[in-house]
């Protein structure tokens, strides 16, 4: 959110898109009194169901952008139109300020050998192949050597923490591992952003956290940019730096994780983030006051970015207000009170 | 008592509001309409004389030229005449590399193939079937069967694939073939001889031609499914990875689609051999010509020894390419080790025996069975023909079941006004299907008056309709039986293995030998056909059906004959259905050939029009097979059909 880097060309641009199913999808678009339409009426007047509906968002270089919505809200759509897998109905999309949509075949197909890779959600692996010609068949379809991808793809297999397995065959793997070949064949390609579309959604819940945090790894070590689809909240929350909330094709609110716990846009998102345990999302500056002149300069030190239930542990230990310290300057103090009502939820909604 | 009145009114409009019965309401509607119409103008039950077309004298005039210029019109000579050389060089070639390789060559080569594709047991069953053909002394037959094999379903191979590919990639070409195929699957072999007879005469070409043409279809519609039936997310990936066309084609659809192509290849296989056999009849050689030639003269040991070696050769071919088809991978890629071994063992054996001067099959070494067999069957015929005790004869029961089954039915049918008949057509067909395959029934029906064969046709019909009768009661009795008893099943199974594997021409042998000729051994080895498919169906059906619904209909405390009408049965409908459409086609498929042992009716038109060369009649009985199969299975055919044939 620094100037830094909103100055940087964003990796993904994307602009008014719109995807429409159904006979004559073109002209919804452009029609003012069809796209007032909630999708039932849009649906009953004309035959077409909106997917996606007058999305705009940029994902920046570096972060993990998720997008995050029920079935059916058009977030598996949004994440093909990308790299036209769906073919958009209307508005742009730009990857490193190149318009996607302008795009021929073969510079579509680049897009997708070298800039774009996907980890889908059934994993789509080849059955006929072993977990190293998996991996390596997103090199083979670039023209790569057998050699040199097979290489390539034994460091990668080793990467997701596979080895060993290059020989089988994806049944004879579980879930989750094969997930980590549906991730390692898309990581073979070394691409600029990585697409997940609820990757692991089908995978058994311990499995589906080592598999979340292996992914907090691999972008902690690479810092790859990604987009990742997700209709658990705890996913988007855990593993989003911002998230964009889908429904009914439109995106009803795009923050970070503590702008959509900490002041939900509307009830929808609101009933939304309900249950979700606050405190270990909401940072510390949202229970801060300024500091006055009585407060004690002997309380333990917490940083503006902890979350408010590492503040409780620092605060409960000492038995006294905690210093919020950036950068060396205390900003502010938390006290049991202001960090109790946000764990209650009587703290103010503004961040 | 008072409340049930009370709700009468209201379940009265809810009987009418019921689809059967508005469907049946409009076609009495219809029939009301046109039917006095039709009496009025052509009186009498048979089909009116002023609504036949004669297309004899055309035809024949079509076939004369044909034969005229076969040698000088151009069209033959450039397309025509060079496939025709071709099949029969191609058949040469293969025969005689057959021949070369010498008997113990071709076992231990084919042996070799059994081996690496499908494990050890089945290689040592190749090894014995190939060397009981010997035996019964009829290795020269089996290699000319098995040439015309080779070039067969190399060609079926092709062609299906082919069409196959472009019913996978285009969605276009896909709902203009398969229909097209899906028809081609339900008529009787025989339909498919006259035609090409017409253009290349008895001989080789047309048998292989013939052959192509019925085992091409299975390998077509199991390409194209397996091309459509890939996993969606896996062509996604593969896209999103940035692969062209031809890569997806290549590294995704056709490997995912193998196992529908081994499967393909298969019924390919085994539909080829069912037809090599039976065109015997326009002039293939081989184990097919020996068994017809030894029907045709009620010698049913020589029939026997022929018929053999081709149950043989179906069992094994079949249980090779199933064992490619299901194989997993993994074991396959550690066997391809020993490969180069095994060859040139077989290679060795293959030149030791010819070293020896071991090529033909030694007449020493060859066991006759016919002059036994036929002792046996005389045996029979003076003993258990007739005046057995108390159960009666073989001959009497067929005569008891031509005289009180087979001719009432007969004559009832042909006594029926042809209106009527079309009528019922109809309603069976809409009651089961939709307006469009009554429409199909309907017209196939009339098309038979039209052609002039419809007091045959019916006769063909009615013998039919018999023997689909006595298989639905045998069969699904055992069907019930089977599914309710695993070891039942367990027994069957291999039984019904052995029997769907079998060309249908091969049933004849034993009815002869037990019925002597006629329509009621023609009906028998209807019934022993068709039997298999239907018992297999009903079993797989019945045991389909979702445990959970078993399970809460015992809780409930159903006795499990109640739990047999309520649960099973009506959940099973479908496969019922199926197993009824099935019984129908094959039924239908073995009456026709029934026509060589005395069933009569279109089967010996179509026989006769080729034994006396008399084109026309043996077409016009073709044309009506072709509409009384596809009415059988329009009237037969659920809304939903099953992908693969039963048999």
């Amino acid at each position: 959110m620094s100037d830094a880097v909103v100055s940087e060309t964003p990796v993904f641009s994307v602009n008014g898109l719109w995807k429409v199913f159904g006979p004559k999808a073109d002209r919804i678009p452009a029609d003012p009194e069809l796209t007032a339409l909630d999708p039932a009426g849009l649906r009953a007047r004309t035959g077409c169901t909106a997917a996606v509906r007058d999305v705009s968002f940029d994902v920046r270089k570096g972060e993990v952008f998720v997008v995050m919505g029920l079935s059916g809200s058009g977030k598996s759509t949004l994440v093909r139109c990308l790299t036209r897998l769906i073919e958009p109905t209307a508005g742009t999309i730009a990857i490193d300020g190149e318009d996607v949509r302008a795009m021929d075949k073969s510079r579509l197909r680049e897009l997708r050998r070298h800039r774009a890779a996907m980890v889908f959600q059934h994993f789509g692996l080849l059955p006929h192949r072993t977990v190293l010609d998996n991996v390596a068949y997103g090199l083979e379809i670039q023209g790569v050597g057998k050699a040199e991808r097979r290489a390539r793809a034994a460091e990668v297999v080793a990467k997701v923490g596979l080895e060993g397995m290059e020989q089988r065959r994806p049944s004879q793997l579980s879930g989750g591992q094969r997930q980590r070949v549906g991730l390692a064949r898309a990581l073979a390609v070394d691409p600029e952003v990585l697409l997940f579309d609820e990757p692991f959604s089908a995978l058994d819940p311990l499995i589906r956290r080592d598999m979340q945090e292996e992914v907090v790894r691999l972008h902690r070590e690479e810092g790859r940019t990604m987009v990742f689809i997700t209709h658990d909240l705890s996913e988007a929350l855990k593993l989003g730096d911002r998230i964009a909330l889908m429904r009914d094709g439109k995106v009803v609110q795009l923050g970070t994780p503590e702008e959509i716990v900490g002041s939900p846009a509307d009830d929808y998102v609101r009933e939304f983030v309900r249950d979700v345990p606050r405190e270990q999302v909401l940072t510390v500056r949202t229970a801060m006051r300024t500091p006055s002149d009585g407060d004690a300069v002997t309380g333990p030190a917490v940083a503006p970015d902890a979350t408010v239930s590492e503040a409780i542990e620092a605060v409960a230990r000492a038995g006294e207000p905690a210093r919020v310290v950036d950068e060396g300057r205390c900003v502010g103090v938390v006290d049991a009170d202001g960090l109790l009502g946000v764990v209650a939820g009587t703290a103010k909604e503004a961040v | 008592m008072a409340a049930i009145t009370a709700f009468s009114p209201r379940t009265v409009p809810a009987v009418l509001r019921h689809r059967a019965v508005h469907k049946l309401a409009l076609l009495v509607l219809a029939a009301a309409v046109l039917v006095p119409l039709a009496t009025a103008r052509w009186t009498g039950g048979a089909w009116p004389e002023a609504l036949t077309v004669d297309l004899t004298s055309p035809l024949t005039k079509a076939s004369t030229w044909i034969v005229d210029n076969r040698d000088t019109h151009p069209l033959f000579l450039y397309f025509f005449g060079h496939v025709s050389n071709a099949i029969v060089l191609s058949v040469r070639a293969v025969y005689l590399v057959l021949l070369a390789a010498g008997w113990a060559g071709v076992t231990a080569l084919s042996a070799l193939v059994a081996w690496r594709v499908a494990g050890l047991r089945l290689a040592l069953g190749t090894v014995a079937a190939f060397l009981t053909c010997g035996l019964l002394g009829m290795w020269v037959p089996t290699m000319q069967t098995l040439a015309l094999m080779v070039v067969a379903v190399a060609a079926s191979v092709v062609v299906g694939a082919l069409l196959g590919l472009a019913g996978g990639l285009s969605d276009r070409l896909n709902k203009a073939l398969r229909p097209v195929l899906d028809t081609m699957q339900v008529l009787p072999a025989y339909a498919y001889l006259l035609p090409v007879v017409l253009v290349f005469g008895m001989g080789v070409p047309a048998a292989v031609l013939a052959t192509v043409v019925y085992a091409a279809p299975p390998m077509a519609r199991l390409t194209a499914l397996g091309l459509r039936g890939a996993d969606h997310e896996v062509l996604e990936a593969v896209r999103s990875l940035g692969a062209t066309a031809r890569q997806r084609l290549l590294t995704a659809r056709i490997p995912l689609a193998r196992k529908e192509l081994l499967l393909g290849l298969n019924q390919t296989i085994m539909m080829a051999l069912s037809m090599a056999v039976i065109a015997s009849v326009i002039g293939a050689g081989g184990l097919g010509d020996r068994v017809y030639q030894a029907l045709a003269s009620v010698d049913v040991g020589a029939a026997l020894a022929a018929g053999i070696p081709i149950v043989l050769l179906a069992v094994v071919l079949d249980r090779v390419t199933g064992a490619a088809g299901s194989g997993s991978t993994s074991s396959s890629e550690t066997r391809r080790s020993g490969w180069p071994y095994a060859l040139v063992a077989a290679l060795a054996i293959a030149v030791a025996a010819r070293l020896m001067g071991r090529l033909d099959w030694p007449d020493a070494w060859t066991v006759g069975i016919a002059e036994p067999v036929n002792r046996a069957v005389d045996w029979m015929t003076d003993h258990l023909y007739s005046g057995v005790p108390v159960i009666g004869g073989t001959a009497d029961w067929a005569a008891h079941f031509t005289t009180w089954v087979l001719n009432p039915l007969r004559d009832g049918l042909t006594w029926l006004p042809w209106w009527s008949v079309l009528l019922v057509v109809a309603a069976l067909a809409w009651l089961i299907g939709t307006w469009q395959t009554a429409l199909t029934a309907v017209l196939s029906m009339a098309a038979i008056g039209v052609l002039g064969v419809w007091t045959p046709a019916l006769d063909t019909l009615s013998q039919v309709l018999a023997a689909v009768a006595v298989t639905l009661v045998i069969g699904f009795a055992t069907g019930i039986a089977a599914a309710r008893s695993d070891r039942l099943e367990r027994a069957l199974r291999p039984v019904l293995d052995v029997f769907q594997t079998m060309p249908q021409f091969v049933y004849l042998i034993p009815v002869v030998a037990l019925f002597g000729v006629g329509r009621a051994p023609a009906v028998a080895a209807a019934v022993v056909y068709a039997l298999p498919a239907v018992v297999r169906i009903t079993t797989q059906g019945l045991r389909q059906v979702d445990p959970a619904a078993m399970e809460s209909s015992s809780s409930l405390g159903a006795t499990s004959w109640q739990q047999l009408r309520q649960v099973q049965l009506p959940l099973a409908r479908p496969a019922l259905l199926l197993a009824v459409n099935q019984g129908v086609v094959l039924v239908l498929a073995v009456v026709i050939i029934g026509g060589l042992v005395g069933g009569g009716a279109l089967g010996y038109d179509v026989v006769f029009g080729l034994a006396q060369g008399d084109l026309a009649t043996g077409l016009v009985a073709g044309a009506a097979i072709v509409c009384l199969g596809l009415m059988l299975d329009r009237v037969t055919q659920p809304t939903e059909r099953r992908t693969k044939k039963g048999a």
